[in-house]
């Protein structure tokens, strides 16, 4: 068991960052962020004796938060309780913009995004390689570069419209 | 007019910070999962208390009403059983573990739920009725050593007791638990959507 901790531990230290940001980018809310942040990580420790190395832990990791964020906004609790993504960016613009207005436009545009592309955004913002995120995703490569392609459009897009409003 | 480069670099400079250790992290999944069988089995602990307190109180004292007998194996056996089937759903909780067996445990904390509801509503007026009999055959040697006032307070009070418990205390508890289990049945079977995924 301590075994398994240490290694988890681990593993934490070394994936918690980038999947809390993969988090706020879906939610935009930090708060919610860590809520998700944790229990992909739940997951992850009681799933740990079955991932086989067959791809990369990273990866793994990856593919169950991405799960976690996509379940988590459909509960409908949740989404009574938190009137989904976009209220909560929009609370959270204020608290933004006084210190960063560019993140926080950031973060206002990929929640205009759908949701899927919200979580592939994100892992393209953090520069994941291609192959990885069509494994996370389960979209074929090919696709995939279409699909990237397009929502760094629309992200652009979005932000230069918003930016000049 | 900005460019995506520009939007990523944007986003890499903005420095994230997660609120929570390896540590942290580690004790919080095992304390979700085991908050409720903590309170469960503080729960038997204080029947069981309550079970040796009385058995100790019908051993150490001599008492020369049978209806003093009666009314303690009435409350003894009221408790006794109460606890058993406290411990059976404890047992529901307890042994299985979320984090290993995902499905058995939300199965079992469904279960868990079915039987709590049942516990708290006909079990408990059968367990009220007990302990209210074996309360009035107790009384019957007990309160005739005090005075007519003495008496009033005593019946009184357990009633009032008696009452309170069986309306407002109840009813509260129902009503805590009921969120509780609920919120962590919809938590689980949220994550147990995601156990089978592929490795």
């Amino acid at each position: 068991m301590e075994q398994k901790d240490k290694l988890f531990k681990q593993i934490f230290d070394s994936n918690s960052k980038k999947i809390f940001h993969l988090c706020y980018g879906y939610t935009g809310d930090s708060d919610a962020a860590n809520d998700l942040l944790q229990e992909t990580f739940l997951k992850v420790w009681q799933n740990l004796d079955k991932f086989r190395n067959k791809s990369l832990i990273s990866t793994w990791i990856y593919r169950i938060a991405v799960n976690t964020c996509l379940t988590y906004l459909r509960s409908e609790k949740r989404q009574a309780k938190d009137e989904l993504t976009d209220n909560i960016i929009e609370n959270k613009i204020e608290e933004f913009s006084e210190k960063n207005e560019q993140v926080a436009l950031l973060y206002k545009c990929i929640s205009k995004l759908e949701e899927n592309d919200r979580l592939i955004i994100t892992m393209v913002l953090d520069e994941l390689p291609y192959h990885e995120i069509a494994d996370i995703s389960g979209i074929s490569e090919g696709n995939l570069r279409v699909k990237i392609h397009r929502i760094k459009q629309k992200l652009t897009e979005l932000y230069n419209q918003y930016a000049s409003v | 007019m900005q460019a995506f480069d520009q939007i990523q670099e944007l986003w890499q400079k903005h420095e994230v910070e997660v609120k929570v250790s390896a540590d942290e992290m580690l004790q919080q999944v095992k304390k979700e999962v085991g908050g409720l069988k903590l309170k469960s089995a503080l729960n038997i602990i204080a029947m069981f208390a309550s079970f040796l307190s009385i058995a100790a109180l019908w051993i150490f004292f001599h008492f020369e009403s049978w209806t003093t007998h009666v009314g303690i194996s009435i409350t003894i056996i009221a408790i006794g059983v109460y606890t058993l089937i406290l411990y059976r759903d404890h047992r529901l909780i307890a042994k299985s573990d979320f984090t290993a067996h995902p499905h058995e445990y939300l199965n079992n904390l469904k279960t868990y739920q079915l039987n709590r509801y049942k516990l708290y509503n006909s079990l408990y007026w059968f367990y009220a009725i007990a302990l209210s009999l074996g309360i009035i055959f107790y009384f019957v040697e007990i309160l005739s050593f005090f005075s007519t006032i003495q008496k009033i307070v005593a019946v009184g009070l357990t009633f009032l007791w008696i009452l309170f418990c069986s309306t407002i205390l109840r009813k509260a508890v129902i009503k805590r638990e009921k969120e509780r289990i609920a919120l962590l049945i919809e938590k689980f079977e949220r994550l147990s959507e995601q156990i089978s995924m592929p490795d």
